[in-house]
């Protein structure tokens, strides 16, 4: 396994800049996530590292190797596409062999590294069927096996979740990052879930029109972004302009009063409160706090989420659902109730950043 | 269910009454006898069958045409190969464009390309006084007249059917097939051979056999830059219904032609379907 390094990394298609000057190091044995919505060029920096695609400007690092201008067969990474990509004309052993092949191993050693790689994703039995005889599940698992049997120097991930059902999703993403883990895999990620690159990622790298919005680890990213967009994009937000109007107030735009911190500015001039709907506390009718009158209710099973009109503003609340005889269970919309919060819990921060 | 398909009986009934009918009633026809008086004799024999299998005259012509159509077909296959993939690989607007010109050729009939050709072959031809002009050659090339001819004028009708066929089978194979190769070591050779080419077996069988039998019944290209030496089946059987009269002879040939191109066509597919059982 090596250390990946991007530095400076761009590229144009014509006009248009897909990436712009990404700066990115991995550690060895690392997973690192790029999140973001389609087109911020998190797939293209993947495929930018894979060999795919040249970069316009900038290098990519394998250790301290330059592998800029090698071609993507000599690069030794190992992908998980998102479609797969498995051979369909060639059995699951076949596929999870194509890598060993090429690489000149004779059969004998084929055979057993084959067995050792399906043996690692559970689906030694399978080995002998054909693609389409195998479930999305099982796919999934011979595209990871002829991902890793290579010993590649950098994993790569391409939205390895997207076609799975919510069901075993939350399963295989436990299962590769117990692998990814395991075995030390200094990995890059693109994803666009949140939830997928939130319990997998050591780091985040949240990205929008080609740039890095920001960096850091998922506790980070969620807790104290530096900017809207981050906030919004790692989780639910509740995003109101305005601004900060003394040591312990915020005034947004339509002129509600609201408690901040003294220590929540990301930044000096920050122009949005910036409030997780979990951490606000809904009270039935009450005097204390921010008052607000209910507009929907929407049970979502462990939790309940309610939408609150404040003055001319809305914000969500989530809150775990009550059990019957809870004072939240009996609310129903057009009620009044106030809203309490912890004055740590808002973040001010820039509407967009520079 | 059974409405829908009464909506086929139309096709089937052209298809019986215009095809069948007709080659019930030839193959009838080939089991008469032929005496140059009576023209044809009312028999029930297997004669002109023997005859056309061992006479050293129409054997040759069965050769010929076989070889002729086997050896286009493979040149056809490796030339088209690459122009369908660009052509199965190409997005953007420019994609309809390159369909049409890929069909252009088919746009002009059989005749009249081969009169081009021909104008273009010949001693006095464009091919020959270019390159007297330019000094490359002394002597003019004989082309005209020689399976050289046949082969180039048969070829460049051919091509764009299998260009087409190929390239509607690579267009569907996904890209992410390639990149997956490389990824794993692949250089593009080998992915050539181990993903792209088995993947697109279909379209090259499809393609071949099609290809194939066109070739197996070209008539214009073989008699207009064949010449009158140069003998094909189709043409071979036109002469036979039409110059010599034997009615019976012609229609033995043309189920020699039939038979050929279909053993031929059947073996292909049997022995390709093994080959990439999985594809």
């Amino acid at each position: 396994m090596s250390r990946l390094s991007l530095e400076r990394l761009s590229k144009r298609f014509g006009t248009s800049v897909a990436v712009d000057e990404l700066d990115l190091t991995i550690q060895q044995g690392e997973l690192v996530a790029l999140l973001g919505p389609s087109g911020c060029g998190k797939t293209t920096t993947l495929r930018m590292v894979a060999g795919f695609l040249p970069p316009t400007s900038g290098r990519v690092l394998f250790d301290a190797e330059d592998v800029t201008r090698q071609p993507a067969y000599k690069r030794a990474t190992g992908m998980v596409f998102q479609s797969y990509a498995l051979f369909p004309h060639m059995t699951a052993a076949d596929n999870v062999g194509f890598g060993l092949e090429m690489r000149g191993l004779n059969a004998a050693e084929c055979k057993a590294r084959i067995d050792e790689a399906l043996k690692l994703v559970r689906l030694p039995h399978l080995a002998d069927r054909l693609p389409r005889q195998l479930s999305g599940g099982q796919q999934q698992r011979v595209a990871l096996a002829r991902a890793l049997v290579i010993n590649p120097r950098i994993f790569l991930l391409d939205e390895p979740l997207s076609n799975l059902d919510a069901k075993l999703r939350s399963e295989v993403r436990l299962e590769i990052r117990a692998l990814q883990q395991r075995l030390g895999l200094t990995t890059l990620m693109v994803t666009h879930d949140r939830e997928e690159a939130l319990t997998m990622a050591d780091r985040l790298v949240v990205m929008e029109g080609g740039r890095v919005r920001q960096i850091g680890t998922p506790q980070q990213l969620y807790d104290t972004p530096k900017d809207a967009f981050v906030a919004d994009f790692v989780g639910r937000c509740n995003i109101l302009s305005g601004r900060r109007e003394s040591e312990v107030q915020f005034r947004t735009d339509s002129g509600l009063a609201l408690p901040v911190d003294s220590m929540a500015d990301e930044c000096k001039d920050a122009d949005a409160f910036a409030l997780r709907p979990e951490r606000i506390t809904l009270l039935t009718g009450g005097t204390d706090g921010v008052q607000g009158r209910l507009k929907a209710v929407t049970y979502m099973g462990p939790q309940t989420e309610y939408v609150v009109a404040v003055g001319e503003e809305t914000l969500v609340v989530i809150r775990q659902t009550p059990g019957a005889g809870e004072p939240l269970a009996a609310l129903k919309p057009e009620d009044t109730v106030s809203l309490q919060w912890d004055r740590r819990a808002p973040r001010l921060v820039p509407q967009t950043s520079a | 269910m059974k409405t829908m398909a009464l909506l086929v009986v139309p096709a089937c009934l052209l298809v019986l009454a215009l095809l069948v009918g007709p080659m019930i009633l030839m193959f009838r026809i080939s089991l008469n006898q032929f005496s140059p008086t009576q023209l044809m004799v009312q028999a029930f024999t297997p004669d002109n069958y023997i005859k056309a299998a061992t006479d050293p005259y129409y054997q040759q012509i069965i050769v010929s045409t076989l070889g002729i159509a086997l050896f286009c077909t493979l040149l056809t296959l490796v030339l088209a190969f690459p122009a369908a993939y660009w052509l199965g690989r190409i997005e953007s607007r420019w994609k309809s464009l390159a369909v049409i010109a890929t069909l252009f050729p088919l746009l002009v009939g059989n005749v009249v390309r081969s009169a081009g050709w021909m104008a273009l072959f010949s001693r006095g031809g464009l091919i020959n006084v270019t390159l007297l002009k330019l000094g490359i050659i002394s002597e003019p090339l004989e082309i005209m007249y020689t399976p050289k001819a046949v082969i180039i004028g048969i070829i460049a009708v051919v091509l764009p059917y299998m260009i087409l066929t190929i390239a509607s089978v690579i267009e569907s194979i996904p890209r992410d097939l390639e990149d997956a190769a490389a990824n794993l070591g692949a250089s593009g050779l080998r992915v050539f051979w181990r993903v792209i080419l088995p993947l697109s077996a279909p379209g090259v069988a499809a393609g071949s056999i099609l290809v194939f039998v066109l070739c197996m019944n070209t008539y214009a290209t073989a008699v207009l830059l064949g010449g009158p030496k140069f003998k094909m089946m189709a043409p071979a059987v036109y002469d036979q219904f039409v110059r010599g009269n034997n009615w019976p002879m012609g229609a033995t040939l043309a189920f020699m032609l039939l038979a050929v191109t279909m053993a031929f066509t059947v073996f292909g597919s049997v022995a390709f379907a093994r080959r990439y059982r999985t594809a």
